[in-house]
């Protein structure tokens, strides 16, 4: 059944869409010299979901002994804007799902003195809704706030955007800035692991066979601090990023010089990237456009690696580095500045 | 001005409350006992001879019941114009694009139709392939077609007046290159269809169509059936905007399934196959040279086009001439030449969409006339109007404007968007551009060589007195034409939409050639109210009798009876009214007449009271070859201007908002007219900035999705301003035209316009995706320090 009135074509496209229609993020090869691999090209027929057994566990040490059952061939079903279009697709085939809907846990944000834990379950709309995440984490809420649509964010969670890793996912360059810790939990107990050393390649992860992501811990930015996020599209919605940028700063607020500051970048390399040449460049600097601009020279010089594909060229995806980051970094400074 | 008692208000759609809650009916919703479900096997390569086809493994799936290839489907060959037939059903030696159809499965589930599907083994011999205009044509390039060498689909040359001459007599001669990419309509309904056949051997279709009446014609000769054995039905139809104006592949094969295994048969495109299918606006390449006077006179026009026509022609013929015939106006050009080429390549087949072959050549040239403006230092809507046709002119190619309102868009839009104060004005960055355009208000001919009225509408008044009943085979596909026509008829009878109930899309219903060239408010409104009137007539004629009264003296207004005179005494009739009625509820008791009484007793006297209409256009046009496209009883016409925000660092567009006035004639339904502003400017933006079918290198389309292929969101749609200008045309029912392609025609145009006069560059190139401005932004900048 379609929900639309057709008088105009797609005005008031956001009602009947579908989920299937909006999001897949990047496909990636998983080849070392990643190219994308198109969509369905050997002529077979794909609409239909293929047969699969089905799992709704109710706690994550149900989850965890599932997964271990199944040795890494269980996909997890958390939103299913990747999952169930890709099977859709046969881009993925899988004969275990397990969703991930019943454990309440996993979708809860918790707020501590010095931290916050986001559960890996919450949707990019609970994100945007979230006090603490509108106040101190900014670019994040700015991050979700550009994943998709309004359909999408409805069902889009933040543990299947970082576990998708995908270089040009809209979450996961402000985790980076946020220095963000992956919780991860399997048969032998919990560990934490930096979300910089968490990405091996375009849809892959250090996560283990029979582990489960749970959630995030964010530590809450001091005083003088600013973040902001940005993505570069074609359009202004249900969009895949050509390339997006998170920049933190941390302020003196005494001579305004930069005391700490860390940029990620988006759709630049096999994974979501620091900008380490950039971040050096202004330690120390005094705060103002010619730092910012230089700064964007440098990520744009020597910190991204891009290729070319059909959303962009390599040469375009730099020059934007260089914009974006700047861009980023003067609203991250305005905004410690107003603290 | 004449007063209407229905027509030029805002009236709300009669779909709206079924499609707001989800009960409008799609084809795929409609479901038959014991029915299969079809699925098609499609070529994986662009260019491939077939060696063999063995289709024994899915013949032996349980489940399925028939797997047809060419042997059992035949090997007539259809298309869209009789002049070009160059398809059939499955590909027989060879295949020429990604998709083309080889063989079929019917089963007893969808999932066994598709696993057998990929059971058909085919051996092919894979051929080298042309992907592109440049490649198709190179000499020794691999041919498609046998019978068209060198890959050309169709030329067409064609001079009006002497353009070498007029170009002698020119102060400034301009001339730009200007290239399109293809599009896809990405209507929200993929194609789907239904075919089943009663014990009497009537084969039902129910589609998802803009063209019920070219759909049957197609079956009928494709499947050797009778015409008067098919009928062709469309439900609800979720948008086509030209795809579905001819027969695709699947309803044939649904039919010859439906036909063979005696049973109910179903089939869906997936929205990949959509874009497999394609059929949407050509890759135009146009070469434009104008030229005019030191004084803005435009005297001359040479033009030359190139179309990227993929495998089969499907409605390129009639594309090639609309790219040239439609630039002989809005504005008085005296010479004008046209040399079109549609080629052959092995993608799938471009056809026809919303503003048909005239979309980018209008973009063109209405860039170059800002050009002339800037160098003249002339004000580009000044220079518009100074070489704007009037109502009743004729341009260089024979097509007349019986009304043309089109100076009258310009003032509005010039008010409308502050136009005198921000010319010239705006801060870098930011730039305001302005174009016009018009269209035909529906093809002067049908696509096929006929003397056939191209509608006709029966009205029937219900027997009770209560309603009046119109059926028409005209295709509602969302873009409401059943509320035009539900408000011409009432307003023809004089009762009140609400007692007018409507059905159409089946070719039971009569003869309507469909939604196509926004034919059908203009043809399908004529019927309409020529039937309205013929019931109207005879009511009153019964009620002249009865009343004795001249029939000259009587009058319906507002579902009232109105007599010219002195009311005559009409109790006897209401008694005897009253008295058919005894025990209801809604016995009149009104100072009037009512119609529901009078249409009553027309019943009693003379039986169920049935009016006709039909509609045909008067003989349109010249005598050269190609003189029928472009041909309309009446033309409407639109000027749009578009404010835009360039980021100079990124490339990135903003359109801020867009001010846009058509001239539709007289407004039927003012909601509708505004709808079809707002969704071709919709569209026009997509155009613009961001839609293009990607390809790879082996034929395969890339972005076929909608993540992919970026059409507009609600996010990307600026605030538009509609002003709807009300000319009177005399070839209109109540003075009407079109709205629905016109008003996409000044929207891409506009956009170029106002970027050009944000960066001070001209981008030749669409779309214009960030990456392109940025780096015409890079180019411009480099070239002027250099």
């Amino acid at each position: 059944m379609i929900f639309t009135i057709f008088c105009v074509r797609h005005y008031e496209y956001d009602v009947g869409i579908d989920i299937f229609l909006s999001t897949y993020r990047f496909l990636y090869d998983s080849a070392m010299d990643y190219q994308i691999i198109s969509i369905n090209q050997k002529g077979e027929n794909f609409m239909l979901l293929p047969k699969f057994e089905f799992y709704e566990p109710t706690s994550i040490q149900q989850a965890i002994e599932l997964k271990k059952k199944y040795q890494g061939k269980a996909k997890l079903l958390a939103g299913g804007t990747d999952l169930l279009v890709h099977l859709k697709k046969k881009l993925i085939t899988t004969d275990h799902i397990i969703s991930l809907s019943k454990i309440k846990d996993l979708s809860q944000i918790k707020e501590e003195r010095d931290f916050i834990e986001i559960g890996a379950c919450v949707t990019m709309s609970q994100l945007s809704k979230s006090k603490v995440i509108q106040e101190k984490f900014s670019a994040l809420k700015e991050g979700g706030d550009n994943l998709g649509n309004h359909l999408i964010r409805n069902r889009a969670t933040i543990g299947g955007n970082v576990c998708g890793a995908s270089p040009a996912a809209d979450t996961l360059p402000a985790l980076l800035v946020y220095q963000t810790q992956v919780l991860l939990q399997g048969p032998d107990g919990r560990r934490k692991v930096a979300i910089e050393s968490f990405f091996k390649g375009p849809g892959k992860t250090i996560i283990k066979d029979d582990e489960i992501l749970t959630g995030f811990e964010l530590p809450i930015p001091q005083k003088n601090c600013g973040a902001h996020y940005i993505q570069l599209g074609k359009r202004k919605s249900s969009e895949i990023n050509v390339v997006n940028v998170a920049s933190f700063i941390e302020i003196n607020p005494g001579n305004k010089t930069i005391k700490n500051c860390r940029i990620a970048l988006g759709a630049v390399a096999a994974t979501p990237i620091r900008s380490f040449f950039a971040e050096d460049a202004l330690k120390n600097k005094t705060a103002d456009e010619t730092a910012f601009y230089e700064a964007g020279e440098v990520a744009r010089r020597k910190d991204c690696k891009p290729i070319d594909d059909f959303r962009g060229t390599a040469e375009y995806r730099r020059a934007m580095i260089g914009v974006l980051t700047k861009r980023t970094l003067e609203t991250a400074y305005k905004q410690a500045m107003a603290q | 001005m004449e007063k209407f008692d229905v027509i030029r208000s805002y009236a709300p759609r009669l779909d709206a409350p079924d499609k707001a809650t989800g009960k409008a009916i799609f084809t795929d919703d409609i479901s038959r006992p014991g029915m299969l479900y079809g699925a098609m096997l499609q070529s994986p390569h662009a260019h491939a001879k077939i060696i063999s086809i063995d289709t024994s493994k899915a013949e032996r799936l349980e489940g399925v019941k028939a797997v047809i290839t060419s042997k059992e489907a035949g090997t007539i060959k259809y298309g869209v114009s009789p002049a070009r037939y160059d398809e059939t059903v499955f590909a027989t030696d060879k295949v020429r694009y990604v998709g083309d159809e080889i063989a079929a499965v019917a089963a007893t589930t969808l999932e066994i139709a598709l696993k057998a599907v990929d059971l058909i083994q085919v051996e092919y011999k894979v051929l080298p392939a042309v992907l592109t205009i440049e490649d198709a044509m190179k000499e020794g390039a691999p041919q498609l077609h046998e019978e068209f060498a060198g890959n050309l689909c169709a030329e067409v040359h064609q001079e009006f007046g002497n353009v070498e001459e007029g170009f002698k007599k020119c102060d400034i001669i301009k001339t730009t290159t200007m290239k399109s990419k293809r599009q896809d309509a990405a209507f929200i309904e993929m194609q789907a269809c239904l075919a089943e056949i009663d014990r009497r051997g009537t084969l039902t279709l129910t589609t998802s169509s803009q063209v019920p009446h070219y759909v049957q014609r197609t079956v009928a000769m494709v499947l050797g059936m009778d015409v008067g054995k098919i009928r062709v039905m469309k439900p609800y139809v979720g948008g086509g905007f030209g795809i579905k104006a001819a027969a695709n592949h699947q309803e044939l094969v649904c039919c010859i399934l439906a036909r063979m295994l005696n049973k109910p048969v179903k089939m869906n495109f997936t929205r990949e196959q959509v874009f497999k299918y394609a059929r949407a606006r050509h890759q135009f390449t146009h070469v434009i040279t104008t030229g005019a006077k030191k004084d803005g006179t435009l005297v001359a026009l040479k033009h030359e086009c190139y179309l990227d026509g993929g495998a089969y022609t499907s409605f390129g013929i009639a594309t090639v001439y609309y790219s040239g015939a439609l630039l002989s106006g809005p504005y008085k050009l005296p010479n004008m030449s046209y040399d079109g080429y549609r080629v052959y390549n092995n993608k799938p087949a471009c056809g026809a969409q919303r503003g048909h072959g005239a979309v980018i050549a209008r973009a063109a040239f209405e860039q170059q006339m800002d050009m002339i403006a800037e160098e003249i230092g002339m004000d580009p809507m000044e220079l518009r109007i100074k070489n704007m046709m009037n109502a009743g002119d004729t341009t260089c190619n024979d097509l007349n404007m019986s009304s043309f309102g089109m100076s009258e868009c310009i003032e509005a839009v010039r008010e409308g968007s502050d136009w005198d104060k921000k010319k010239g004005t705006l801060p870098k960055g930011k730039g305001i551009g302005m174009a016009c355009g018009f269209f035909v208000s529906g093809a002067g001919f049908p696509i096929y060589r006929s003397d056939t009225f191209h509608c006709t509408v029966i009205c029937k008044l219900t027997e009770d007195g209560g309603a009046a009943l119109v059926y028409t085979a005209s295709a509602e596909i969302g873009q409401g034409s059943d509320t035009a026509f539900a408000m011409i008829v009432a307003e023809a009878i004089g009762i009140p939409l609400e007692n007018v109930r409507l059905a159409s899309g089946d070719t039971d219903m009569g003869v309507d050639l469909g939604a196509y060239s926004s034919r059908q408010t203009l043809m399908t409104g004529h019927a309409a109210k020529e039937a309205g009137e013929h019931v109207r007539q005879q009511v009153l004629e019964v009620l002249a009798t009865q009343l004795n009264t001249p029939v000259e003296e009587l009058d319906i207004k507002k579902g009232f009876i109105e007599f010219k005179n002195k009311t005559p005494d009409f109790s006897a009739l209401r008694t005897r009214y009253i008295k058919e009625h005894r025990g209801w509820t809604d016995n009149p008791d009104s100072e009037k007449l009512t119609f529901k009484e009078a249409s009553r007793i027309a019943f009693l006297e003379k039986g169920s009271i049935v009016g006709t209409g039909k509609y045909r256009p008067h003989w349109l046009g010249g005598k050269f070859k190609g003189a029928a496209v472009g041909t309309s009883p009446a033309y409407g016409c639109s000027a749009q201007v578009a404010e835009v925000t360039v980021d100079i660092e990124t490339g990135q567009i903003t359109i801020d908002n867009i001010t846009d006035a058509h001239d539709c004639g007289k407004a039927i339904n003012m909601n509708s007219v505004e709808g079809q502003m707002q969704g071709s400017i919709s569209m026009g933006i997509g155009e613009a900035l961001h839609e293009e079918v990607i390809f790879n290198d082996k034929g395969e389309v890339l972005n076929n999705d909608l993540a992919e292929y970026k059409i507009v969101t609600s996010m990307d749609m600026p605030p538009v301003k509609a002003i709807v200008i009300e000319s009177d045309e005399p070839n209109g029912p109540f003075g009407a035209k079109e709205v629905g392609e016109g008003a996409i025609m000044p929207t891409i145009p506009a956009i170029l316009n106002a970027v050009y006069d944000a960066i001070g560059v001209r981008i030749s190139e669409l779309p214009l995706t960030p990456e392109r401005v940025y780096n015409a932004i890079q180019a411009y900048k480099e070239k002027k320090s250099a």
